[in-house]
């Protein structure tokens, strides 16, 4: 088997006395579209944060490919093809839907060039237009990203990260707060991305995630309680109690039985 | 390009013209005195730029900027009391040791952002204004330093300098003019939309790949050029350097300047600093509480416009436009309705 795209070993992040991620130590294969889910506070986003830099783990190491990116900082992970975007829908509010993309494509050369005009560089051009066409926005390119509506954010936020060309996508709920029909439309596309792109989401939405998830891990205060294919997961006693919760009715004979 | 593109165009080409005739136009209508007042007035317009860069493109709020003037104030005095430099090799000192305490100052500074900045910012400038203050034998303390001004150009037998009222208007023009056209370069270039994107957002910025406090020093040390060229100027052109402009009030009224024209606006700065050094040339002969009527029009803008006059500008061209354009597509509406 190859190398895993993402492996963590002993994974553990504190804040005081909270053990927010506890010895944390999974991999996840090349592709496959890996979904996290658990209940609030069980580490997810945490999880993310360890991984993109944004926090520094307590102990434990991180792998990206076989390569130790551990303590690493948020633009030198995203440098080395790890995006990911954020649970609370983040973009440039004050720039214009093509900057965003345009600045993000950008966003990994070393050198800026401080004196040449940005709208000169045709190839970057040329490459934000693309991408526009992709997320279906070609029409709202000189809209501020401020002004757009929560579903056109989160596609403007699934092609700023397609345009940066990664090599691991982390969504941190990308359907979250969406109605029904930007839902299906953020799930068709991020099914369309598993083709190009190693992808690891956390997700509330069961709908979603067992529609999309080749591979399911479910976390509890921070460590693994499960982790297997959709069918496995769905019928795994206790990921029903500690996350789906029991059925309504076993509750009502379990009491019964009980008195 | 846009309605409002073309007019402000204009505008610039009526603006820049004026510039360029005011030796002549000036003396016409008033006298050399307001020459003066306008070279200084281009002097402290770079000042507040460079204020201007940092919090209009890049979101820090600083309220050190004299710091950096003062640098190139004693740059430019030190350079040739001291060392004996002509006019170019101290120009440079000014510009360069500004530079430099800027690289100094923004490493501590660029890890912090919003009051933090401010403060660090501020006890920087705090520290170096009474260092200068102390340190008489290279400053002068508070006499500052004197020095006879070295000329400009020479070729053979003619000499160019500052004791010409025009020559040293127009340097000082063209000066300045470049160094807003530096800015609007680096504005409109790859590393201006780096710096937009982390005044938006600064951890999403980090997340695609961007390194915000290399990225943010950048900004600083470019904010420290402009800052240094403003101070060799005014050394330049008051013929002494002081630590009195190195005080924070002068950093102060940088922000206030680059606040009232309009910050994240190429010439926002210039719009301010005019507005508010005319109305004190003008209100300060008359009564000595000028700056009350500055804090109140400070005031004023920052609620009633929040983008300064140039967001003012723009906000009404627009909505008049749209309202415009409203007006024309409504016609068809006011057809009379015609009865089954």
């Amino acid at each position: 088997m190859s190398e895993a795209i993402l492996r963590t070993e002993h994974l553990t992040k504190r804040f005081g006395g909270l053990t927010a991620v506890d010895d944390l130590s999974l991999s996840l294969a090349r592709g496959q579209l890996h979904a996290i889910i658990g209940p609030n506070g069980a580490g997810k986003t945490t999880f993310f944060n360890l991984i993109s830099g944004l926090l520094p783990p307590t102990s434990g190491r991180v792998f990206f490919d076989g390569q130790d990116i551990t303590g690493l900082l948020p633009h030198q992970v995203s440098r080395l093809g790890i995006k990911r975007t954020l649970q609370i829908k983040s973009v440039f509010n004050q720039l214009t839907v093509a900057d965003n993309l345009w600045v993000t494509r950008q966003a990994g050369k070393r050198f800026l060039h401080p004196f040449r005009a940005a709208s000169r560089d045709v190839d970057t051009r040329e490459r934000v237009d693309r991408t526009l066409e992709e997320i279906g926005m070609t029409a709202l390119a000189g809209r501020l990203a401020g002004t757009l509506s929560y579903g056109d954010v989160a596609l403007l936020e699934i092609g700023m990260a397609l345009i940066s060309e990664p090599r691991l996508l982390l969504l941190d709920e990308p359907t979250c707060g969406m109605s029904p029909a930007e839902t299906a439309r953020a799930v068709a596309k991020i099914r369309e991305l598993t083709h190009k792109v190693d992808i690891v989401i956390i997700e509330h939405d069961m709908e979603v995630v067992f529609e999309i998830a080749d591979d399911i891990t479910v976390l509890a205060q921070g460590a693994i309680l499960a982790s297997g294919t959709p069918g496995e997961i769905s019928v795994d006693e206790r990921v029903r109690e500690a996350y789906l919760g029991q059925p309504e009715d076993e509750d009502y004979v379990s009491e019964a039985e009980n008195a | 390009m846009t309605r409002r593109l073309v007019v402000e165009r204009r505008l610039f080409f009526v603006f820049a013209a004026f510039m360029l005739s005011v030796p002549w136009l000036i003396p016409a209508l008033a006298s050399v005195f307001w020459v003066n007042v306008i070279t200084e007035l281009l002097i402290w317009s770079l000042l507040a730029a460079s204020a201007n860069l940092l919090f209009g493109y890049v979101g820090l709020l600083s309220f050190g900027q004299a710091l950096f003037f003062g640098f190139g104030m004693y740059g430019v005095g030190i350079g040739i009391t001291q060392f004996g430099l002509s006019f170019w090799p101290a120009f440079g000192l000014g510009v360069v040791s500004a530079m430099a305490m800027a690289l100094v100052c923004g490493i501590f500074a660029v890890r912090l952002t919003w009051h933090y900045f401010a403060i660090i910012t501020l006890v920087f400038s705090l520290i170096f204004y009474f260092l200068a203050l102390t340190m008489k034998p290279l400053t002068g303390g508070d006499d500052g330093i004197n020095f006879t001004l070295p000329p400009t150009f020479s070729f053979g037998g003619t000499q160019w300098s500052f004791t010409s009222t025009n020559f040293q208007y127009f340097f000082i023009l063209a000066t300045v003019a470049a160094c807003f056209y530096l800015m609007h370069l680096v504005v409109r270039s790859a590393l201006g939309k780096a710096f937009l994107a982390i005044r938006d957002n600064d951890a999403r910025a980090s997340l695609i790949g961007l390194n915000v406090y290399v990225l943010r020093l950048v900004a600083f040390v470019m904010a420290g050029f402009l800052a240094g060229v403003a101070g060799a100027l005014f050394a330049f052109f008051g013929r002494y350097a002081s630590a009195t402009y190195m005080f924070y009030q002068t950093s102060g009224e940088a922000v206030v300047w680059a606040v009232v024209g309009g910050v994240g606006t190429l010439l926002g700065p210039v719009v301010g600093t005019s507005l508010l050094i005319l109305l004190r040339e003008i209100v300060s002969t008359h009564w000595e509480h000028y700056s009350l009527i500055v804090g109140a029009l400070a005031i004023i803008v920052v609620i009633v416009a929040p983008r300064g006059l140039m967001g003012l500008w723009r906000d009404w061209f627009d909505r008049s436009r749209a309202r415009e354009q409203g007006e024309t597509q409504a016609v068809p509406h006011t057809e009379p309705r015609t009865e089954p």
